[in-house]
């Protein structure tokens, strides 16, 4: 049977629709494995080759991975749960409240939102320790490291504004709290604060501008860096297997 | 890597892909199922299968449909889907006590539900689709759904203007006033009445002084001596006195006196009936058992003589006393009206010391006596209590339950805080009141429905105003009426109090000579009553005064007197409205004439000598365009019947001669009384 999927596969290569779209016929030998993968907007930024090594459960932990394809899990869910949210004062809390009673599988939406987010938050981090006690962040992969912690942050902020979005008291508050930490930094504090509440209090303001901060800009800077670190990933010559010692043993 | 080694972790890990693809679907599959067993849907299918096993399934499944059903009203900021599970609410069928809870029928109320929706009276939840938010406090909402006894406070929510539906919260709204509650709290709608505490700024004249502990002897050494404006004590002669007080039966005298007087319509006794205490006389005034061992001699003539000059806002009357009458009664008080065992074993207080003053003064401030009894030059501390005008719609969160072991919700907070105040907050300066469950109900009803402004400003339109009227005339009539409080007992115009009958119209009812008889010599039309009018001496004057005002003032425009005149009565018209009075009508069921009939309506034996033609003639046209919940039924006279009963009533007179000569004995003692 593997074999009748394996010529399917093969023959569905031939046509003239596949080459249109992926330019090339079966890929068989390496050079031209290499070029299909070059060839792809969604491949090209991963490596051609990977060493078997790499692949191994103890290598990574799939770490990364496993914070990327989170992210697309919040992708999802959060566009889907734009459909259902205003971000304005009289019906922020009433949507959760709709998500919640009346909206089909509406809860399950929320909260895979929700874990997921605590998830990647966790792996996002898991990932970071890792790949700093691994010694990853050692030359040639200082800039690529660099971008990781950017990515935290993102992460971060991420999950911050998100906590504002459900409106309640346990959001109002902790971003009162937080914003109030912001305006202790010297100097610009306060006009910090200012610029991200749009004002003085958390109010309607301040909802709109971490709801654009939400969806908008972080998600947009999140995927152009999780690009920019896939790619480098690839530059840096793949995952860091652990340099040689002197004694020629890894 | 061999590759028998690396067909073995292919393996492995298509096993993994595998189990971990059917596990993650399974946990996808939950929520789907979820869904499908959600409450409301329960319900929903449940009401189905009622209403299909019912005779009228047609009627009561016409707007039936599977979705969540909701009452949307955005000017009110409501989101109701209770309407999902209760599906019956307005089928009239579904009223019976058989039929599911659930699903029973609305009882009839004054609105229509479809338009308010169901939380703007019950609270809860309005959005919720399942039994538990909808209905209790939780997590994310804390106003549940409303004890049904306190539902009256969601009446008062809107209408700040009483109800005749809603006594409860009437009477919860009387007792705030009555209390003086506003006296330290902020209580928007109600009233501050004139009624405070008594005004102590001359206690020190007024009560005797015995006490011992330390703060109460700094509190009441500081009493004591608050004697700002000196009352001259007014003087009766002395040798009058000596003739006077060895009269021995001067003391059965005074209380035949204060008998007559009828004292008992506002002061109550307490007397002991088989054994039980029981309290006889009306509630306007404070009870007087025990009063003779509380206020000096000198002050009670002075008071009695002229309450308005040591109290201004007083309900008492300034009676027409004579001096001897005075004495009398006063003794009377001094004497019979006392506890022998109250001041035993109590030292009189002595001069007070500077300390014991200055403690009295500082515990007074503190402990909030300033905000109910006035001492002229001391200001009481401004909101001295809490902040009352949006208790109604607080959370559980927002109050403080210390160490009190009762439910955290809001109607068992203000319930155990009214029962006892420091149950709830050891340190709580609140008096402490003696409640009954239905006074306790009541007043819990009334601080409910005080949910502060509404939430959006559309809800403003709803609310209906209260509109206090205020009777208060100027001139002569406005003078006798100050010194007689006449609103004290009787309505004008929708002001006053509920004892007495409802004199708005009185001078389309009365006729003039009746009203100035009357008002020299109260006899109560309705002899059964224990509280009645008091005897309060007037001059010839100032019942003229009362009389004429009323005449000219107190008109009902139903009752015309152009429109009969006694003139043209005929003894043929007498005659007939007689016998429809006896014969067709049978109106002797409720009235009585010479003796017969009954006692439902007044007694009809001085008709002609007290009401006007006029009046009877729109009476009997409809009685309830001139009294609207008069028990008199409208009947559909006749124009020559509504004419021959107005002669025939117009007929009956009573000579009112034993009355005549108590009412000139009145006025003999009145003018030979110097005390006016």
């Amino acid at each position: 049977m593997a074999a009748t999927l394996h010529s399917a596969l093969q023959n569905l290569r031939e046509t003239k629709v596949w080459k249109s779209i992926f330019r090339r016929g079966p890929a068989n030998t390496n050079r031209t494995r290499s070029i299909a993968v070059f060839g792809n907007l969604f491949l090209h930024w991963l490596p051609v080759k990977v060493r078997e090594k790499s692949l191994r459960v103890r290598a990574s932990y799939y770490l990364g991975s496993i914070s990327f394809i989170l992210f697309i899990v919040l992708f999802v869910t959060g566009i889907l749960l734009m459909f259902y949210y205003h971000p304005a004062v009289p019906h922020a809390y009433r949507d959760m409240k709709d998500l919640q009673f009346v909206v089909a599988n509406g809860i399950f939406l929320r909260n895979l939102h929700r874990l997921a987010a605590h998830l990647m938050v966790f792996a996002v981090f898991w990932h970071m320790f890792h790949v700093f006690y691994r010694g990853g962040y050692k030359p040639p992969h200082e800039f690529n490291w660099v971008v990781g912690v950017v990515l935290l942050l993102v992460t971060l902020f991420l999950s911050y504004t998100g906590y504002l979005l459900p409106w309640d008291q346990l959001a109002f508050w902790a971003v009162t709290v937080g914003t109030n930490i912001i305006s202790a930094m010297p100097v610009v504090g306060n006009k910090t604060r200012f610029l991200l509440l749009g004002g003085n209090i958390v109010g309607e303001n301040a909802l709109l501008r971490f709801y654009v901060l939400h969806v908008v800009i972080l998600p947009l800077l999140a995927f152009l860096l999780i690009g920019i670190h896939f790619w480098r990933v690839q530059k840096d010559g793949g995952l860091t297997a652990r340099s040689k010692g002197d004694d020629g043993k890894e | 890597m061999p590759a028998e080694e690396m067909s073995k972790l292919t393996g492995r890990t298509r096993l993994i892909f595998a189990a971990s693809s059917v596990v993650f679907l399974v946990v996808l599959a939950i929520s789907p199922f979820k869904d499908f067993r959600r409450e409301w849907k329960q319900y929903k299918r449940s009401y189905l299968r009622f209403a299909q096993g019912r005779a009228d399934t047609k009627k009561l499944l016409a707007d039936y449909h599977p979705d969540i059903d909701q009452i949307w009203l955005p000017e009110m900021n409501v989101v109701d889907r209770c309407t999902t599970c209760h599906q019956g609410m307005t089928q009239a069928s579904l009223a019976d006590r058989a039929v599911p809870r659930a699903f029973r029928a609305h009882p009839p109320i004054p609105h229509n539900v479809r338009d308010w929706g169901c939380t703007v009276c019950h609270r809860g939840q309005g959005p919720a689709t399942e039994v538990a938010e909808a209905h209790e406090s939780t997590l994310a909402w804390e106003q549940p759904i409303l004890p049904t006894r306190f539902i009256q406070a969601s009446c008062g929510t809107c209408h700040y203007a009483d109800l005749p539906e809603t006594p409860q919260l009437t009477r919860g709204r009387e007792l705030l006033a009555e209390l003086n509650c506003q006296g330290c709290h902020r209580l928007p709608g109600i009233e501050r009445s004139a009624m405070l505490g008594p005004d102590l700024t001359n206690i020190g004249t007024k009560v005797k002084f015995r006490l011992s502990e330390t703060e109460l002897r700094g509190l009441s050494g500081y009493l004591s001596i608050q004697k700002a404006q000196a009352v001259v004590p007014y003087k009766i002669d002395a040798r009058v006195v000596g003739v006077w007080s060895n009269n021995p039966e001067l003391i059965s005298q005074g209380e035949l006196r204060f008998r007559q007087m009828f004292c008992s319509t506002c002061h109550s006794l307490a007397v002991t009936r088989a054994g039980e205490i029981k309290l006889i006389g009306g509630d306007i005034g404070p009870e007087l058992t025990k009063v003779g061992s509380k206020v000096n001699p000198d002050w009670l003539i002075a008071w009695l003589r002229d309450p308005q000059d040591y109290l201004s806002h007083t309900r008492m009357p300034r009676y027409g006393w004579s001096d001897e009458d005075l004495y009398k009664v006063t003794q009377y008080i001094t004497t019979k009206l006392t506890d022998s065992d109250l001041l035993t074993g109590v030292p009189q207080l002595g001069q007070p010391t500077e300390q014991e003053i200055q403690l009295g003064h500082r515990l007074f401030l503190e402990k909030g006596c300033a905000s109910c009894h006035s001492i002229q030059g001391l200001n009481p501390q401004k909101d001295f209590g809490p902040d009352l005008s949006a208790l109604g719609g607080k959370n559980a969160s927002d109050l403080e339950f210390g160490v009190a072991k009762i439910p955290h919700n809001l109607v068992a907070y203000i319930q155990a805080k009214l029962q006892d105040p420091t149950s709830v907050n050891a340190a709580a300066r609140m008096p402490q009141y003696n409640w009954n469950q239905s006074d306790l109900d009541a007043i819990t009803t009334a601080l409910l429905s005080m949910k502060g402004p509404p939430a959006t400003s559309a809800l403003e339109n709803l609310v209906v105003p209260s509109k206090k009227a205020v009777f208060h005339p100027m001139g002569a009539f406005g003078e006798v009426y100050e010194r007689y409080k006449c609103y004290t007992c009787h309505k004008f115009n929708g002001y006053g109090g509920d004892l007495a009958p409802d004199l708005t119209y009185e001078g389309s009812r009365a006729q003039r000579g009746w009203l100035v008889e009357f008002l020299k010599n109260p006899q109560t039309l309705r002899p059964t009553l224990i509280l009645r009018m008091p005897q309060f001496n007037m001059t010839d004057k100032e019942a003229a005064t009362l009389a004429d005002y009323m005449v000219m003032v107190l008109q009902h425009p139903a009752a015309n007197p152009a429109r009969i005149d006694a003139k043209q009565f005929t003894p043929a018209m007498v005659a007939l409205g007689k016998q429809l009075y006896e014969v067709k009508y049978q109106c002797q069921a409720c009235h009585t004439i010479g003796g017969t009939g009954g006692y439902v309506g007044p007694n009809l034996n001085n008709a002609g000598g007290w009401l006007t033609a006029a009046w009877i003639e729109a009476w009997l046209r409809n009685p309830h365009a001139l009294v609207p919940n008069t028990i008199e039924p409208r009947r559909n006279f006749t124009e020559d019947e509504v004419r021959a009963l107005t002669a025939y009533l117009m007929t009956l007179r009573q000579s009112i001669s034993p009355q005549k000569t108590a009412s000139t004995n009145a006025r003999h003692v009145a003018t030979q009384g110097s005390g006016r």
